[in-house]
């Protein structure tokens, strides 16, 4: 305190070239800064272009419902009025869906040509995420108040379908007399929705945007998500269970040794994903390898035996064909093939850890009168806490978004939430669910990096 | 070595410079792979002389060509494609509409629109071929009485062992309501309502604990090989390849088998659009149709191709007759159900969740 005083009494201290020495320090500071961020701008625009714009785009896909509002804005402003929503809504909203039609198809982009047609195809998938058949009553529909000449596939006017439409629509597809079509409109008429989250853990709007439960046979997400959560952790408990060992022998065995159990570790880690899998459907299946083995080498015994105590007992002990143990395309083959593939990234950063901790602290635990088993877990474990932190961070986020294991070997109770996002991208095209399941995994992960912060420390995480 | 590092730089050179410089490149076609695609190989690019088309194969859906489209940047000019992504895809514009009278008409002239197994859905489509999901099983997997029709597929007492299905709901749900005794003709409006859906989950209930799932065509012949299960689903194609091609002793149960559409349609926005509409005229040529059956047992979607092979026989490369391994001939066609692709575009996303669900639960 008595030296800033000094300093201050005595004016500003100055450099050689007369600026004050603070601003001087602050200007190389700030120069050093700009470099430094000069350095890392092309990685930073990198990442931002390549990495953070098409995922967030992608993503903001899962509550974006613009689009079918563009299409029928009449029909949602209808659907505001409509009152009393377990009966039909009046002759207004069936001719506000007339209407947003026509409009809509007669639309062309900035070179002339129609779009209208594709923009009313693209609301039919959407609509028919909401309820089953929105897609071929909409097209239906569009062919009867859009009459298209074939030849010139120019509008023919003036239309054949004049008001009032309910009685012609209904005439046409009694689906339109059915007011749960109607009713599901309530999902879509706000530009932007939770619907695709409800829907990612089987929730819905019902015709009034209040939330409830989908049908029972149509509830398949939470199931999927528990199971997602229950391989990751099974995975990654295991991982565990069978690295650290692996990890000490690594640390502490003469290099001789230890290199040759590394390349142990490794060779698996450099071998192709689809090859492993492979050798493992053909370890576990059926009639694999390991079930073969159980068959022809555990002894058979069957008969009658005099046991004490029991007196004559039938005993069965035989491993026949029938008993061959399911392992593979189920959960169990999930777990066993996703603990192998991950091991090494249980193994390496635990392995890294262990490499630094000086064996003499254990020799010194010893020398204080610990046992080994004390010392080993008093001043060992506590050590390698964060190799472990790592590895199970790592396996487990891994682990969370596997795709290609499950989707291989899973079969019918060992496919993840990771398959769903692919179904939901490649076959139904219901981006706006996939972008849901995803955003909820990267939250999810985002959470265990958070309660990892919390608990252990993310300083303590060391990866190597 | 020398040759192969010398031809990859080749090539990527060349990529480069059609990346460069965009020039009129080989149309680029996605299908299948597999035995499939080496039949389109064989019987459209090979006979093909006035440009060049590489293939390249996919998993199916049109979670891609939809990514190219949105964002502008289309590599691809032709996929091979199914019903309900052939209708989707139209819908939503990923596809672009063709001029019908570009295509050439069969030899008694009738236009190729008219020369279809079923109408046409859309102007966006092309003829390719029909293929079928089928039950099959080895010769001798079964003692004594052999499994004939799809009743029996769903019988576990009669004939034991696990059943090879694949992971998503459609043909497999036809097929219960017709183990079920459901009558061809009544399937999809029994499958429209709520109750029929029930009575199709009920009958894969009864052999649930018992079915192995698959994903990738070429798994049921692994499960089937392997003796994972006895009797499995599988595309009539990758069963008749294996009989066909390499004698495999497996027997097809024809009845109950469900016939899919298969269709080339061409990527809206392709880089070689005028190229690839040469082509398409080409492919999906009566000729070319029948030309296909050369080497695989998928049928000819065009009907004016059935004389060309029948008249020919032995028509397979190998100088067998190919028209016993057809799924759309008259005998075969008698228990065949033509699946409904429109009905699967308006309910695929809610019965799929529900097979889902009850794969999983």
């Amino acid at each position: 305190m008595s030296d800033t005083s000094t300093i201050n009494s005595q004016g500003p201290l100055l450099t050689n070239d007369g600026v004050p020495l603070k601003d001087s320090l602050r200007k190389s500071l700030r120069r050093s800064k700009i470099r430094s961020f000069l350095l890392i701008l092309v990685p930073l625009l990198f990442v931002l272009a390549l990495f953070v714009a098409p995922i967030g785009s992608l993503l903001s896909r899962s509550v974006d419902d613009v689009y079918i509002n563009n299409v029928f804005p009449q029909t949602f402003a209808q659907y505001e009025v409509w009152e009393d929503k377990s009966i039909l809504p009046s002759e207004e909203m069936f001719a506000a869906v007339i209407n947003d039609i026509r409009i809509t198809h007669k639309l062309e982009n900035s070179e002339g040509k129609n779009i209208g047609k594709n923009l009313l195809g693209k609301s039919g998938t959407r609509m028919t995420y909401e309820f089953s058949g929105w897609r071929s009553l909409l097209l239906k529909t569009v062919k009867s108040a859009t009459k298209v000449n074939k030849r010139s596939k120019e509008e023919i006017k003036p239309y054949t379908w004049e008001a009032p439409y309910k009685e012609k629509m209904i005439k046409r597809d009694k689906r339109w007399g059915k007011v749960e079509f109607w009713q599901s409109l309530g999902a879509m008429k706000d530009p932007y929705t939770m619907g695709y989250y409800l829907n990612a853990v089987d929730l819905r709007y019902d015709a009034n945007k209040n939330i409830i439960q989908k049908v029972e046979h149509l509830r398949v997400y939470k199931t999927i998500w528990m199971r997602t959560l229950q391989v990751s952790l099974m995975v990654t408990i295991f991982c565990l269970i069978l690295a650290y060992p692996v990890s000490y022998l690594l640390a502490t065995l003469p290099m001789r040794i230890s290199n040759l159990l590394m390349i142990c570790v490794l060779m698996p880690f450099w071998t192709s994903l689809l090859v492993r899998i492979v050798a493992w459907m053909i370890m576990l299946q059926q009639n694999g390898v390991v079930n073969d083995t159980f068959v022809t080498i555990l002894p058979c015994f069957e008969g009658m035996v005099n046991l004490p105590f029991f007196g004559a007992t039938n005993i069965d002990l035989c491993f026949g064909d029938e008993d061959r143990i399911p392992m593979m395309y189920n959960f169990t083959g999930t777990i066993i093939v996703m603990t192998q593939i991950l091991l090494p990234f249980m193994i390496l950063p635990i392995y890294s850890i262990m490499k630094g901790i000086p064996p003499s602290y254990m020799k010194a635990a010893q020398n204080l009168g610990a046992t080994p088993t004390r010392a080993f877990i008093r001043v060992y474990i506590p050590q390698s806490v964060p190799g472990v932190g790592a590895g199970c961070i790592l396996v487990f986020i891994v682990a969370i978004g596997y795709y290609i294991t499950p989707e291989l070997v899973g079969g019918k109770d060992g496919l993840m939430i990771g398959n769903f996002v692919a179904r939901e991208m490649q076959q139904t095209l219901n981006w706006g669910l996939a972008a849901a399941m995803g955003t909820m995994l990267l939250i999810a992960v985002l959470a265990l990096y958070w309660v990892y912060d919390k608990f252990i420390g993310i300083d303590n995480l060391k990866m190597g | 070595m020398k040759k192969v590092i010398s031809k990859t730089l080749i090539a990527g050179a060349i990529s480069t410079a059609m990346l460069a410089g965009a020039a009129q490149a080989a149309v680029t076609l996605v299908s299948w792979g597999g035995g499939y695609s080496a039949s389109q190989q064989k019987a459209y690019i090979d006979t093909y002389s006035s440009g060049e088309v590489n293939m390249i194969s996919y998993n199916g859906g049109l979670g891609e060509v939809r990514a190219q489209v949105e964002s502008g940047n289309v590599q691809w000019d032709i996929v091979d494609v199914l019903p309900s992504q052939a209708r989707t895809g139209c819908d939503e514009g990923l596809f672009e509409e063709l001029d019908r009278s570009l295509f050439l008409p069969a030899p008694d002239g009738t236009p190729m629109d008219e020369d279809l197994m079923v109408d046409v859905p859309n102007d966006c489509v092309v003829p390719q071929i029909w293929w079928s999901y089928v039950p099959f099983h080895l010769a001798d997997t079964f003692k004594g009485e052999q499994p004939s029709t799809m009743q029996d597929f769903f019988d576990l007492e009669k004939f034991p062992g696990k059943r090879g299905v694949h992971t998503w709901a459609s043909a497999i749900t036809e097929m219960a309501l017709y183990a079920d005794g459901v009558a061809i003709a009544d399937i999809y409006d029994v499958l429209d309502t709520q109750e029929g859906q029930d009575r199709a989950f009920a009958k894969l209930d009864t052999i649930k604990d018992h079915v192995v799932f698959w994903s990738a065509g070429a798994k049921p012949l692994d499960l089937i090989n392997s003796g994972e299960v006895s009797m499995s689903l599988a595309y009539n194609g990758r069963i008749g390849g294996a009989v066909l091609n390499d004698g495999a002793d497996y027997v097809t149960v024809w009845d109950g088998q469900v016939l899919e559409e298969e269709w080339l349609v061409l990527v809206n926005g392709a880089p070689n659009r005028a190229a690839a509409i040469h082509f398409l005229i080409h492919a999906s040529a009566t000729e070319q149709q029948a030309g296909q059956a050369h080497w695989i047992n998928y049928g000819p979607m065009r009907p004016s191709a059935l004389p060309l092979m029948e008249a020919n026989e032995p028509w397979f490369n190998t100088g067998v007759n190919i028209m016993e391994h057809m799924p759309n001939t008259d005998e075969h066609m008698k228990g065949g159900i033509l699946a409904d692709p429109d009905w699967w575009a308006d309910n695929g996303q809610a019965v799929n969740d529900r097979y889902a669900a009850w794969m999983a639960n």
